[in-house]
């Protein structure tokens, strides 16, 4: 079971064609395992944000395969993997983007009611318990923009949990957040992995973080250095 | 289908910046009450020229036309003669409608055809001593008549069935008994243009607003007409038909000109620039307000352009999340249709208002008292479908370049 693959990058291959045509991913190609706890770090330039955008099946311009639990998505269109994004990935990024309009408790609901598989009642059940998760139940009627930065950060990854993805995706998840909040951040992630079987990829700056993860995946020039 | 998540997050967009919503409401609200206003007002002006009109004017009109054009009778006949004819006399053999009996009982089978009458007109001197005026005097069929034209609500003075029983009673327009200084119970000599002269005694006075009629109409009963002339008993020089919808004539005359042997003439043949002035008003009236519904229309556009632009961080979250295109689109559009769907509604109430209020302003000029105003469902429909395709519009393009925002360029900053 620890063993299943989750995630599968097959000879990924990028380019950019502003100013000039450049490649970014040079046959980038790598196995993650279910329950997994990756860092991906490296020098800015090196290319792990584009791969992380890749991973993320936001990101369709590329050449290779890849496959998210055991489903080929290079070849699917936009709108198929939209769902399959709301399903299966979660996403944290250095910013919060939360809808400032919103409370806490509905910005977490959000994906929830687009996948619209419970009845609202439940998901707002399981929105207030992922808020108490992260010992934010207090503050879950609060307006989004009302709420201090690391809670923010906080209510975006119980945003990220709700549909209980395979995979949570962390764009420098403690990039913004002080010291105290990115170890709070750090935990949750750690538990979720460990407990939940949930995979966890986070491009990060930070030595700590990534040295404290189950695996650190080194990017330099658009290749991985070691695995 | 709409989800509840995409309602729900239009919903918050619409009432986070109430003022802006507002703002882009009002600009469908005046384009709407605007148009409901100046279309009210319009056909109220045409049909009030119509209802002047068509106190002299009947829908239809049978009469004995002239004779054929014969300026140069010889080539009619002979092609390529080199015969040239001057003085031509040419002899009528028929003048007016010698059996309108017959017409008349064809023309009752007909459904459409509401009311029939009668008419003997003539052109006469109106004399009062020496106070000679031209003009024509009309013999009609007193009953049908006022079914017709309505003549008895023109009536200043007298009354019009005396008209019935009076072979010499003979009622006179306003500014003509001005003229030929007359009252009701004095004498009036009328001498044909066969030289007949007859007395009569004015037993009324009627005032139908337009001019030249005011100073040249005099009304008989329709027998002393022909008994003036020497015509028989079934003749008429006019046969004056209405219909239930005065817009269709031409289907009617196409069903009557073939069985009946004289002129038929529709009143938009008889006064063209009725039909013009009509037409024009119309498409004035439309023209400015679809202009005004136009910049309404550009009005949401902006605004949700701005919308979008606040929001795109907003918007390539939800991507990210997991919303497609069309739910984008979807979450935008609804914006813009509940704008156009409000301030439709109230933008038609504001306009029925408008046009009561203007409706109450004094305007008193030929027989008007007010200004005047229609208020036709077919518009008030019509103006809210307008201003929903604007708004549709307005707001599709933004929303559609909403849906193309690419997530990765937005989040990766």
């Amino acid at each position: 079971m620890q063993n299943e693959i989750i995630l599968k990058a097959d000879n990924i291959v990028k380019y950019f064609y502003e100013p000039d045509k450049f490649q970014v991913l040079k046959r980038v190609g790598f196995e993650v395992k279910r329950g997994e706890f990756v860092a991906l770090v490296g020098k800015s330039g090196s290319g792990k944000s584009t791969l992380l955008y890749v991973l993320s099946t936001m990101d369709t311009d590329y050449e290779g395969g890849l496959t998210i639990k055991d489903t080929l998505l290079s070849n699917k269109n936009q709108n198929e993997l939209a769902a399959f994004r709301n399903e299966h990935i979660g996403f944290v990024f250095q910013f919060h983007y939360l809808l400032p309009e919103f409370s806490a408790l509905e910005n977490v609901m959000i994906p929830a009611l687009k996948l619209n598989k419970k009845s609202k009642e439940e998901i707002e059940a399981s929105a207030y318990e992922n808020l108490k998760l992260l010992g934010l139940d207090d503050q879950a009627l609060k307006k989004a923009n009302k709420l201090s930065g690391g809670q923010q950060q906080r209510v975006a990854i119980a945003r990220a949990l709700i549909n209980k993805p395979s995979i949570i995706m962390g764009d420098e998840p403690t990039g913004n957040l002080d010291s105290k909040n990115s170890q709070v951040v750090f935990d949750i992630f750690r538990e979720i992995s460990k407990e939940r079987g949930q995979t966890i990829i986070a491009v990060t700056h930070d030595d700590d973080f990534a040295n404290n993860c189950d695996r650190i995946i080194e990017m330099m020039d658009g290749k991985l250095l070691n695995k | 289908m709409a989800s509840y998540i995409n309602i729900r997050i239009s919903q918050i967009h619409l009432t986070s910046n109430i003022k802006q919503t507002i703002v882009a409401m009002l600009g469908v609200t005046f384009g709407i009450s605007m148009y409901v206003f100046m279309t009210g007002f319009m056909t109220g002006a045409n049909n009030a020229q119509n209802d002047l009109a068509f106190s002299s004017l009947a829908h239809i009109r049978v009469y004995n036309d002239c004779p054929a054009d014969n300026t140069n009778i010889a080539t009619k006949f002979f092609p390529n003669s080199l015969v040239d004819l001057h003085n031509a006399k040419i002899i009528k053999y028929t003048d007016g409608i010698k059996n309108s009996n017959t017409i008349l009982n064809a023309l009752k089978s007909k459904k459409d055809i509401t009311e029939v009458t009668t008419q003997v007109n003539v052109n006469v001197f109106f004399k009062n001593a020496g106070n000679k005026v031209n003009g024509s005097v009309s013999g009609v069929d007193v009953v049908n008549e006022n079914k017709v034209f309505n003549t008895s609500k023109y009536i200043t003075e007298g009354n019009w069935n005396e008209l019935k029983q009076r072979s010499d009673g003979i009622f006179v327009a306003v500014d003509l008994a001005k003229n030929l200084s007359l009252k009701v119970n004095d004498n009036l000599n009328i001498l044909t243009s066969d030289g007949i002269s007859k007395n009569y005694k004015v037993i009324g006075i009627f005032k139908t607003d337009v001019a030249s009629i005011d100073k040249s109409r005099a009304y008989i009963n329709i027998n002393a007409a022909r008994q003036l002339i020497g015509a028989n008993q079934s003749y008429a020089t006019d046969i004056q038909i209405n219909i239930k919808d005065y817009n269709k004539t031409d289907h009617i005359i196409n069903q009557i000109a073939p069985i009946i042997p004289y002129k038929t003439e529709s009143w938009q043949m008889a006064n063209q620039q009725l039909v013009a002035g009509s037409s024009l008003r119309d498409i004035i009236a439309i023209a400015i307000s679809l202009v005004i519904l136009i910049v309404a229309g550009f009005g949401i556009y902006n605004i949700m352009n701005m919308t979008i632009n606040q929001k795109i961080r907003e918007i390539a979250i939800l991507k990210a999340m997991g919303f497609s295109g069309p739910d984008v689109t979807q979450i935008f559009l609804t914006q813009a249709i509940v704008i156009g769907i409000i301030g439709g509604f109230i933008g038609l109430g504001f306009g029925y208002l408008t046009a009561i209020l203007v409706n109450k302003i004094p305007f008193e000029v030929a027989g008007m008292l007010t200004l005047p105003m229609a208020y036709t469902l077919k518009d008030y429909i019509l103006a809210f479908m307008f201003g929903l395709v604007t708004t549709f519009i307005a707001g599709y393009i933004p929303a559609r370049k909403a849906s193309k925002i690419d997530p990765v360029t937005i989040l990766r900053g």
